[in-house]
């Protein structure tokens, strides 16, 4: 794979490359040259020339350089996902032309492991790096959306087009069965990777504490990160790789880079993106007269009794077409929903080499959503300095700024409920203007919502090496976060009382890390590499808000807290964290030639959350390596480039109890003797022996690349066991509590993933790239409370969509009442033999139109007895595909993401059919041509008939506690098509530029599924498509890349 | 030259067949991978049977001559369909009940009954005789006692209404799917003995002898009769309503059994205080199309007949005939001009229902007083 080298490594590479002797008798001789690239015949500028171990100098913006060297000197040059070349200097020889070819070795990539850089080779454990070439050109608030089908096994649904939030990331599938809230905002808790952002960790689910209902802004730490300035991502899934983070590394490590200062001159690079956010497809409805007629037309052809036709002419929208008032035919989406015009801005400066180099980058980023009255602001400075005087001293600062403002208007930005409801008033209201407005139009529109996240980060990094191989390094990080939200309502908007809303909150993070690390080789064969850290994390925050329900008008805003009557909420908020970490961790390599790695680690957590009798969580880690291209067998086999087979093995021990599940709650209970009691809340008995959930995993990897780099092929393949899962048992009554917080709950996830990249053409002027990869995850409940025997189901009360949990299954899954199609005709419905009713529910027989359920019991009665374990709201399979062209000075990238085999709840649809449950209703009417509804007997369709009101409330053909709103939710997305023009070097230099770029880019471009609902992608991680979710535009993107001559 | 073309064309061919090779080797190991279920210890996905599983209601006391359906099985969301069998069927003594599961013919519904049907044949067409136990349980955990059970066959419970051990039929039911079974034990019937007709106030229900006056209950004299229902119904003589409740008995009704039918026969009489036939034709306002679900309808002088199909109703749906669903209203009516020259309605009749089928007819019988006809 083409990967560029991080800049540092270029000093290990000359260190092996550099046991050459100089020949001090040789006399010095002065030799120009120029550097080009093999493959495109580009000049390479900023090329570092090193003499034995002695940097030279690097080649100017025209690659030409000009070095004084002895006469038979072996030059070495070096640059960033090249192959190092030498060059021995030939007697006489004064100009020299250097063809240097781009690195294809994928072995020869440099990972990060436990925060040291390590040769790929070397490494057991499963990861993936992918660079800022690969998430380039597109335009988003939150980089993590651009992750999407990059890595196999890292599976990234953009479930939200609600900007500067996040979607659901996953690596290597299921690890929690947690489930909070209900009904469409059932919420699984997120389980999201460790982020370690330049060396610091970051925890990327710090806003979701809430689910949906998220509290305060809700911007995600990933959203305060300008993509412009990530140099590379690397993904660590095995546990190998990651049980070096320790317990927050459980569900994967992604360790972000940014980018370093590398060049001679300063440069100055400009990246501006002007982009157009498209309403997506909204849903259709009838305007004007033509829903008055549907509804009258409803209500004649299925009135049953004589007092619906009279009821007809007793509403007034639909009997009074004269009034001015009920005869307009106004759009209500439109009034929500809208095209933006968006834009960012980001300047980079950097300079340096790898001795000192520097690096700045600020940023713009402004993006309205597609829901009026919400959208994301990013502001952001970014520095950070390195110097390495000399290989024994390396020193690192960094310095990350940002404020991130988000509107929500009046949603809490996940869910836009009021938008959804009113969106889907009567067309026949008349709209509003300067007279009226519904209160729900001013809410969504005139509610002031105003919330920033403000986050200084700071991280200073030393490293000294005391005799070479044996080094120490420290880093500290400060971390500070700052949230407020300020919500204003109108009085017209909230039943003529004003309302306001403040939130406020702060969170720290102090973190110190200092390591120990000792690398030597014995012998020519021997090489071991010992690594020991330790960490302490100093976490705090604290939230709190305060509501003011009703302020006396419009104009004042504050200061709120006026009487004790309307002043409402207030205190602290549930996410006070005030927590230690101490960890300690260590870790042997060994190799053998470099063909035979062997990996042991060990780490130990200490936190302040754990149970008493386990205060440390233990994990251990092996790997295995075998570079079995290096075997003679393979001596031969030119074409097989490098090539390795993985094996580990690790443990993820994460605490999961809280300190009151360990040591109980304690309430004040009134007085006894006038002294107040404080007694134990008898919900819970404490359980000082819960056990941490341990993560066990093992990855079985193969590595391949053939023909220098045309074809590379990485196949993994892992077993994953997650053990002691929090879950509650029921006590019984005799023991005065109710309820256990107990470990007894397993699920194992176990897959195959395969990442292969073909590059069929690289030519001076012609490339092509093509990369496929895939990844396949089940993952199976192993094990419950014995109580529960073997299954337990979460009823939810909400909307009946119940999930269960079965032993054997898949670990989440509907619990349904199964849906066999539509009764054709009366005669279809089935009878009972013994009592000769017919088939009923609510007792009332089921008809032509009315929906098949399946009698499950065979009682001929559909009851909540007829409920059958159905579906998984997991995706089975997922991947992406992308290929990339580049002709000349043209470039075309073309890259799209899939998703297979999951089941959703089309709620969207199921809520959409029901608007026509009430011709009544001041609702709009949809038209549901599209649909393969049952219209007249005889008909042979898949929806029920959506129009019979006066049965709806018993019969509930439209009900979303059956399957007939499953369905497979697969689908093929093409994320983004690039087009981009390079303009010619020389052309743009005459006008100060040193390099110009034009691109033209869409995100989100079209969606290919069977799906009926709007979007496969915007539904919930447990797979339902909640119409009130935040829709995910289409983005047409014209974007700038400017880098300006500074050089004389 | 050659040599380098043949040695391309050999490395070629082994990279290919290393490549073949290996991606056959991949596959491999996947499959054998995730055919290894097993091999990561996944268990496999069972049913689930709750261990709550319980009936609500353990003693079941059906009416024999009918089809009840008795329910209450509380499955606590075990994997459906389960599999119910009744086991160690045995009299509290210890003595084994057999006569429960003696299989005889009985109606089983194919199609819904609408009451719309226009023949005796197309109602027959809705439904079949199959060979069913008596005493049986179904899928759903629900037991029927089958229409064909009969005090012969079935020993009633005692006539004296005790409730001895040894007359009360215990029985266990096991309950499987593949996530294992479970055994409910000692639920108990206590059949009463056939009523084959409803409403049934003029027997015993425990021994089948003619029922005492409820206000003379230990006078084994008195007798209690099957009372209809009256509106506006004037004395004759006395020139007050009739009435017919507790207190006063103007108006009785027999329902009972007749010969000289064709064994489908449903005949309504009407007897004045002089046990003489009424004309049917006096009721002048009867809807006699909608008194019964019946068919070939006879009316002559003394009664009004029909050809039925048993039981009455048939099935418990609302009909024109049975609009609760569970008793057939036959109403008669007549009208008169009353005080003021008013046209005056009276009707009356029964709400009933016959199970057993035979030549039955429903005879209304006023005891004291005819009713008046005439205008006032």
């Amino acid at each position: 794979m083409r990967k560029h080298i991080l800049f540092y490594i270029v000093l290990a590479v000359c260190m092996i490359f550099s046991c050459i002797e100089v020949d001090a008798q040789a006399q010095n001789i002065t030799v120009t040259g120029t550097v080009v690239e093999k493959a495109t015949n580009k000049i390479l500028p900023g090329v570092n020339i090193y003499m034995g171990s002695k940097g030279l100098i690097q080649t100017d913006y025209k690659g030409k350089f000009t070095v004084n060297v002895p006469a038979n000197a072996t030059l070495t040059f070096t640059f960033v996902g090249f192959v190092t070349e030498k060059v021995k200097l030939e007697p006489g020889q004064k100009n020299i032309t250097v063809t240097m070819t781009e690195d294809k070795k994928g072995l020869n990539e440099v990972v990060i492991v436990a925060y040291q850089n390590r040769n790929k080779e070397s490494t057991p454990g499963a990861s993936v790096t992918i660079t800022a070439k690969d998430i380039q050109d597109v335009p988003t608030s939150n980089v993590e959306s651009l992750l999407q089908g990059k890595v196999a096994g890292l599976n990234v649904q953009n479930n939200t087009g609600a900007p500067g939030f996040r979607g659901s990331v996953q690596v290597r599938g299921l690890s929690t069965l947690s489930v909070s809230g209900s009904g469409s905002e059932s919420f699984l808790q997120p389980t999201s990777p460790l982020y370690i952002i330049d060396g610091v960790p970051l925890d990327a689910d710090k806003a979701a504490e809430f689910g949906f209902q998220t509290q305060g802004p809700g911007v995600s730490p990933l959203s305060l990160i300008p993509v412009e300035d990530i140099q590379s991502i690397q993904v660590m899934k095995d546990a190998q790789a990651t049980s070096m983070y320790g317990s927050r590394g459980a569900y994967g490590v992604i360790i972000i880079t940014t980018k370093r200062g590398n060049s001679k001159v300063p440069r100055v690079r400009y990246t501006g993106n002007f982009f157009v956010n498209a309403t997506p497809q909204l849903r259709a409805t009838l305007g004007g007269n033509s829903e008055r007629q549907a509804k009258i037309q409803q209500i004649l052809s299925n009135a049953t009794i004589i007092d619906e036709l009279r009821r007809l002419g007793q509403t007034g929208f639909l009997a009074d077409s004269l009034n001015a008032y009920w005869n307009n035919s106004t759009n209500w989406q439109s009034i929500f929903y809208g095209t933006t015009h968006n834009q960012s801005h980001n300047v980079a400066l950097d300079g340096g080499n790898d001795r000192f180099n520097y690096k700045a980058n600020m940023g713009y980023y402004s993006e309205k959503g597609v829901i009026k009255n919400t959208g994301f602001d990013r502001y952001n400075l970014n520095m950070n300095m390195e110097f390495k005087p000399n290989d024994k001293f390396r020193f690192f600062g960094s310095l990350f700024g940002s404020l991130g403002s988000q509107a929500k208007g009046n949603g809490v930005g996940l869910l836009q409920q009021g938008v959804a409801t009113n969106g889907q008033a009567s067309t026949l209201l008349p709209p509003p203007s300067f007279y009226l407005s519904p209160d729900g139009v001013t809410s969504a529109l005139q509610t002031q919502n105003s919330n920033s996240t403000r986050n200084i980060r700071t991280n200073v990094d030393g490293r000294y090496e005391f005799i070479p191989g044996l080094a120490l390094s420290s880093s500290i990080s400060y971390d500070y976060t700052s949230d407020a939200e300020s919500t204003f309502t109108p009085a017209a908007a909230n039943a003529q009382f004003a309302q306001m809303y403040d939130y406020e909150g702060r969170s720290f993070t102090l973190y110190n890390r200092n390591a120990l690390t000792y690398a030597k080789t014995f012998g020519s064969d021997h090489t071991i590499f010992v690594n020991t850290f330790n960490e302490i994390y100093k976490q705090g925050g604290q939230s709190g808000i305060i509501r003011q329900s009703r302020i006396p008008n419009d104009q004042l805003q504050g200061p709120v807290g006026s009487d004790s009557y309307n002043s409402r909420g207030g205190g602290v908020l549930s996410n006070y964290k005030n927590a230690t970490i101490a960890s300690f961790a260590g870790s042997f390599n060994y190799d053998y030639k470099k063909k035979y790695v062997l990996e042991l680690s060990y780490r130990l957590d200490g936190t302040s959350s754990n149970g008493l009798e386990n205060p440390y969580s233990k994990n251990p880690a092996a790997g295995f390596r075998w570079n079995y291209y290096k075997e003679n067998w393979f001596k031969d086999w030119d074409w097989l480039t490098s090539g390795g087979l993985r094996l580990t093995w690790g443990q993820n021990i994460v605490p999961t109890g809280s300190l009151q599940s360990i040591y109980g709650l304690y309430n004040l209970n009134g007085n006894f003797n006038n002294n107040p009691t404080i007694g134990i809340n008898y919900e819970f008995v404490p359980n000082p022996s819960l056990k941490p959930t341990t993560t066990t995993q093992y990855n079985l990897g193969f590595d391949m690349t053939l023909l220098q780099g045309k074809v590379d092929l990485t196949f993994d393949t892992y077993y994953k066991k997650v053990d002691n899962l929090l879950f509650d048992r029921f006590l019984p009554n005799s023991t005065g509590f109710q309820k256990k917080s107990s470990n007894d709950v397993s699920i194992a996830d176990y897959g195959y993933e395969l990442m292969v990249t073909v590059r069929p053409i690289t030519g001076k002027d012609f490339n092509w790239t093509v990369s496929f990869n895939g990844a396949i995850n089940r993952d199976y409940l192993l094990r419950l409370p014995s109580e529960y025997n073997g299954q337990y189901i979460k009823f939810d009360y909400n909307n009946y969509q119940h999930i269960v949990f079965r032993v054997g299954k898949n670990t989440l899954s509907n619990y349904l009442l199964v849906n066999q199609g539509v009764y054709s005709n009366d005669a279809d419905v089935p009878v009972d033999p013994v009592t000769g009713k017919k088939y009923q529910t609510s007792g009332l027989a089921f008809k032509g139109g009315d929906p098949r359920f399946k009698d499950v019991n065979g009682d001929y009665i559909l009851d909540d007895r007829d409920y059958e374990i159905t579906g998984n709201s997991q995706p089975l399979i997922t991947g992406g595909v992308s290929t990339n062209i580049n002709y000349k000075n043209f470039g075309l990238n073309v890259y799209a993401t899939y998703t297979a085999k999951r089941t959703i709840l089309n709620n969207a649809l199921s809520d959409r059919l029901s608007i026509m449950k009430d011709p009544y209703a001041l609702l709009a009417a949809v038209p549901l041509d599209d649909l393969d509804i049952w219209r007249k007997p005889g008909d042979q369709s898949k929806y029920p008939n959506p129009y019979s009101f006066s049965r709806f409330n018993q019969i509930r053909p439209l009900r979303s506690d059956q399957s007939l709103w499953q369905e497979e939710g697969s689908y093929l997305k093409i994320n983004t098509v690039t087009l981009s023009y390079m303009f010619d070097k020389k052309f743009v230099r005459r006008f100060g530029f040193n390099n110009v770029r034009v691109y033209f880019s869409t995100n989100n471009l079209i969606t290919f599924s069977g799906y009926n609902g709007p979007n496969p992608e915007n539904v919930t991680s447990l797979g339902r498509d909640i119409s009130s979710g935040y829709p995910v535009p289409r983005t047409y993107n014209l974007g700038l890349n400017i880098e300006l001559n500074t050089s004389k | 030259m050659e040599d380098q073309n043949i040695n391309a064309i050999k490395k070629r061919k082994e990279m290919q067949t290393f490549i073949k090779m290996g991606s056959m080797a991949l596959l491999f190991v996947a499959a054998a991978l995730s055919s290894c279920k097993k091999m990561y210890g996944i268990p496999d996905e069972k049913d689930y049977l709750s261990s709550n599983v319980n009936y609500s209601n353990k003693v079941f006391e059906p009416i024999l001559g009918r089809t009840s359906l008795m329910g209450g099985f509380n499955g606590d969301n075990s994997t459906q369909p389960l599999k119910f069998e009744i086991i160690n069927a045995r009299f509290g003594d210890g003595r084994p009940v057999t006569d429960l599961f003696q299989k005889r013919p009985t109606y089983v519904w194919t199609a819904p009954y609408n009451g719309l049907e226009k023949s005796l044949a197309e109602i027959e067409a809705k439904r079949k005789l199959e060979e069913h136990s008596l005493f049986e349980v179904r899928s759903s955990g629900e037991f029927i006692m089958w229409a064909s059970s009969t005090n012969e066959l079935i020993k009633p419970r005692p006539a004296d209404s005790t409730n001895f051990a040894q007359d009360t039929r215990y029985f266990d039911v096991k309950i499987t799917n593949t996530g294992g079974s479970t055994v409910i034990r000692d639920l108990q019937v206590r059949p009463f003995r056939e009523r084959p007709y409803e409403p049934s106030d003029d027997f015993n229900i425990y021994s089948g002898l003619p029922a005492p006056h409820p206000k003379t209950p230990y006078n084994p004299a008195s007798r209690n009769y099957i009372r209809p229902f009256l509106n506006g119904v004037i004395g004759q003589a006395t020139d007050i309503p009739l009435q017919s409740n507790d207190d006063k008995k103007d108006v009785v009704v027999y329902i009972r059994p007749f010969t000289g039918g064709s064994g489908n026969s449903l005949r309504f009489k009407f007897l004045n205080k002089d046990s003489v036939e009424m004309n049917p034709a006096l009721l002048n306002e009867t809807a006699w199309d909608k008194i019964v679900h019946g068919f070939n309808m006879q009316k002559t002088a003394t009664y009004v007949q029909y050809d039925v199909a048993y039981p009455i109703p048939l099935v418990e749906v609302s009909t024109v005939y049975a609009p609760g669903g569970t008793r057939d209203h036959a109403e008669f009516k007549y009208s008169r001009i009353g005080f003021g020259g008013t046209r005056a309605v009276a009707s009356f009749g029964i709400d009933f229902a016959i199970y057993k089928k035979g030549d039955w007819e429903i005879v209304f019988h006023f005891l004291k007083d005819n009713p008046k006809f005439e205008d006032e």
